[in-house]
């Protein structure tokens, strides 16, 4: 190596140093990731307890790091470089055929399975009204067609068997319905819900348990809200490459009525919120499923104007947002608790509100490792 | 700090080098050492106590001993060489294997945390409040301890002269190149550099050239290759079946060897910007025909290390063949369990030893006039056995993982997990094996000055922008259920 080469080599690897020290010093800090969906890690305060024990050092590697110049870019560049490489996931994300990215589903904890089933079974013999047991299959079961050859995937159908012999409440088959229309766009490609579409299938699997005559899909206006909704498992996955999904909605809000309340211990409100069957002010944003309802609450009160039908209790979560709007045709009032929120006594909130009908619905993924259902009596 | 971060890369290493040569030469090592101490205590700053307390006491049984010599007062010199063999090997046992010592004498209320519990409360009557946690084990102690005892017996054997200045000496025990995961550093190897080294252009990008391969190697090759492994130690053994329990050593045995020669290449370039040459630590070990062989490349500082300061000083090979064999299994096993507090590890040593004598004794004629297919076959089957020993820490899981590797775990030959990993990791496996021979050193030395000239730069910052995608994503942690 000459002197003039060497000089050349030694400057290139500085060059690169300087740069990006100074990209980072100058870029200002980020408050929260969009793409990823959460607050980002700020420069940690320098005292003497933070130093000695540390805090600040970890703390201030993982800000390096959140704020990194460029940030997405690099967690893109990281998934193409696996994609060359031959790995069919990254951040347990398979990628699929037609497009379609699904959250790998592994072997759940059987101990938590068991655990959730019984609370479900205890609330029921808890409360006078009937409760309707309803498991809805991901991606990962009804499109495993799609995944990349061989992958590993724990079959959904052995949790769905497993839920209906250590019950004794209706439990209703979505799987089935759902198989039947696996080759329409029931689920996102990049999110982990399903779409309208597949909500209404839902809808339709629900029906017999729940005791109405369900809408026949010709007889809505199908209309597309948006053409750019990058979900959930697009975040998890550093994929890039992928086209996004469309979004569809198929009922009409008019004279329908959202609360978003908060009660106290006893269910007295403390403060209602309107929000809409569809708050397309989401649609500008990230966080696009959200539209549904307009995202999370503990406990919403869907009131339709329908006052003869009876009174449902949907204990949910987040894949009943989009299924909400067809129910509308059949209930006068339809009250959505999450468990993860609401942690008084759904039991005396039945007798309270009235409610005559009492559905538990729940993704295979979430029933399977939601640790709220403690909450649940 | 590791290298392989984010913040090491980007924000650590362009202060240590502007500081380092924006000092004059004079001042030089004082400000390496101020740097070293800052990386060190990163970690656990409590512990940068340990690095003044060991310099401070191996720098004085340095001078002790040179003064001792000089009188012709041998018994002393002994005296103090023992006593800082002594005061190194306490520090490593404490740290490191006290607490399993007392778990394994199954002894109650006296672990390292019940200490630290009572120290604290003796500091607090005192009115010093310390971190309410227990400090984890030294980062590299294993590493600078071996080192810091190198120095006293190489000034008694006469290898190396005491060093004068505490402060030179405090910049060796605590150079943070090598500090945390070696290669370990004889001081005679080291001494005059540290008094004296030159900064050239050319050894700066030597060294940057050695860290980018280093960086590659663990970021690209060991942390990718080692979720393969991750996934196979967490298969419910039942799960297992033979070729994909085989994959997974293999596995094992690329992560560990990248991760491994990818952090002493690291710390090789690193010493190399700062104008220090370590000696090689790794020869690709894997295309070793013997097991003799493999530990001239494996490792080859550690292998030196007790070689020098234990097999020699034991007698070597001029003692009786009875004492011989014996000395052989102290090296191994004190080999083994260097490696980590946990039975395995001494299992693992000794089945070297084992091996090794029956290889020296019995083996090498045969070995000699096998084909050479046939050594590569013989050496890397016991290389892959050795690093089952090695990896899988609990025996309650050792037993079913070689069980499944010999066909006797009834898990079959085959399902389809395995058809899945092999297809998804079989790209990076094959790069890995590749790379794990001198294949690529031998076409990047026939591509001639001129491309070569070329295909560096380019090379580099591809590797680099790679680099960064990777060390970016550590942290890519999406936050997805509770807000959607």
């Amino acid at each position: 190596m000459s002197k003039k080469y060497a000089r050349f080599i030694t400057g290139l690897f500085c060059g690169v140093l300087t740069l990006s020290v100074a990209a980072n010093a100058l870029t200002p800090d980020q408050e929260f990731s969009q793409i990823e969906n959460r607050a980002l890690a700020q420069k940690p305060k320098l005292t003497a307890d933070t130093l000695l024990s540390g805090s600040f050092m970890s703390d201030y590697e993982t800000y390096v790091n959140d704020q990194f110049v460029l940030r997405d870019f690099w967690v893109a560049g990281k998934a193409y470089v696996e994609r060359i490489l031959g790995k069919k996931e990254n951040n347990d994300v398979y990628f699929c055929a037609d497009g379609a990215l699904i959250t790998r589903f592994d072997e759940p904890d059987a101990d938590r399975v068991s655990r959730n089933l019984d609370k479900v079974n205890q609330f029921a013999a808890a409360v006078e009204v009937p409760v309707t047991l309803g498991l809805i299959p991901t991606q990962a079961c009804v499109w495993s067609h799609k995944l990349p050859a061989n992958a590993p995937n724990y079959d959904q159908k052995l949790v769905l068997d497993y839920v209906a012999e250590n019950t004794a409440l209706p439990t209703v088959d979505i799987l089935s319905t759902l198989m039947a229309h696996k080759d329409e766009a029931i689920f996102y490609r990049t999110d982990h819900h399903w779409t309208s579409l597949g909500a209404y299938y839902g809808y339709v699997a629900l029906a017999d348990a729940l005791d109405y005559e369900p809408v026949p899909l010709s007889q809505y206006q199908k209309t597309t809200v948006s053409g750019s909704f990058y979900g959930t498992v697009f975040s998890s996955s550093g994929v890039r490459w992928v086209a996004p999904d469309e979004m569809d909605t198929y009922v009409p809000e008019e004279g329908i009525r959202v609360s978003s309340v908060t009660c106290d211990a006893d269910w007295n409100p403390l403060v209602v919120e309107e929000r809409q069957l569809y708050d397309e002010s989401y649609l500008d944003k990230k966080d696009k499923y959200s539209m549904f309802l307009g995202g999370n609450q503990p406990l919403a009160v869907v009131e339709t104007g329908n006052t003869d039908k009876p009174k449902l209790l949907i204990i949910r979560d987040s894949y009943t947002d989009s299924l909400v709007p067809f129910l509308t045709a059949h209930y006068s009032e339809i009250h959505l608790a999450d468990l993860r929120y609401c942690k008084a006594p759904l039991s005396s909130y039945v007798t309270k509100a009235g409610i005559d009908q009492v559905l538990v619905l729940y993704s295979v993924p979430n029933f399977t490792s939601d640790a709220n259902f403690p909450f649940l009596r | 700090m590791v290298f392989s971060s984010a913040f090491f890369f980007f924000f650590y290493l362009p202060i240590v080098l502007a500081a380092y040569y924006l000092t004059p030469l004079k001042l030089r090592n004082l400000v390496l050492l101020v740097l070293n101490l800052i990386f060190y205590a990163w970690g656990e700053p409590v512990y940068i106590l340990i690095m003044f307390l060991s310099t401070a006491i191996d720098y004085t049984h340095g001078r002790i001993v040179e003064k001792c010599k000089a009188k012709g007062n041998d018994r002393g010199a002994r005296m103090a060489v023992a006593s800082s063999v002594i005061f190194n090997l306490a520090l490593l046992f404490f740290f490191k294997y006290w607490d399993f010592l007392m778990t394994s004498f199954g002894v109650q209320g006296l672990f390292r945390a019940d200490l630290w519990k009572a120290f604290d409360g003796w500091m607090r009557s005192f009115g010093i409040n310390l971190p309410p946690h227990t400090p984890a084990l030294p980062i590299g102690i294993s590493f600078y301890t071996f080192q810091t005892m190198s120095y006293t017996i190489d000034v008694y054997r006469g290898d190396a002269k005491a060093q004068r200045s505490i402060i030179n000496f405090g910049t060796f025990v605590t150079l943070f190149p090598q500090l945390i995961a070696g290669p370990i550093i004889k001081y005679k190897d080291l001494g005059d550099q540290i008094d004296r080294r030159d900064h050239t252009a050319e050894k700066f990008a030597a060294g940057v050239q050695r860290f980018t391969v280093g960086l590659a190697k663990k970021v690209l090759l060991a942390n990718n290759i080692g979720m393969l492994w991750d996934i196979y130690l967490a298969t419910p053994t039942q799960n297992l079946t033979v070729l994909g329990s085989w994959l997974g050593i293999l596995a094992f045995a690329l992560q560990l060897y990248f991760d491994f020669s990818g952090y002493s290449d690291m710390a090789i370039g690193l010493g190399r910007m700062l104008g220090f040459e370590f000696l090689e630590n790794f020869n690709y070990p894997y295309i070793s025909q013997s097991l003799t062989e493999f530990w001239r490349r494996w490792h080859i500082s550690l292998g030196t290390w007790f070689r020098e300061y234990l097999y020699i000083p034991l007698g070597g090979n001029r003692v009786s063949k009875s004492r011989l064999l014996l000395n052989l299994m102290i090296v191994w096993a004190a080999t083994g369990i260097w490696h980590g507090a946990s039975w395995n590890f001494l299992l693992w040593g000794l089945y070297y030893g084992v091996l090794l004598v029956v290889e020296k004794f019995f083996l090498k004629k045969c070995l000699d006039r096998a084909p050479v297919w046939l050594r590569h076959v013989y050496a890397l089957f016991f290389i892959l056995i050795g690093w089952a020993l090695f990896a899988v820490e609990d025996f309650a899981q050792l037993g079913p993982y070689l069980a499944a590797m010999f066909g006797f775990a009834g898990g079959g030959l085959w399902n389809t997990d395995f058809l899945y990993y092999l297809a998804s990791y079989l790209p990076i496996m094959a790069i890995a094996v590749l790379a794990s021979t001198p294949l690529g050193k031998r076409l990047w030395d026939k591509l001639g000055e001129k491309p070569r000239q070329i295909a560096l730069p380019i090379l580099m910052v591809a590797v680099l922008l790679i680099c960064t995608c990777y060390l970016v994503d550590a942290t890519y942690n999406p936050f997805l259920y509770f807000r959607f």
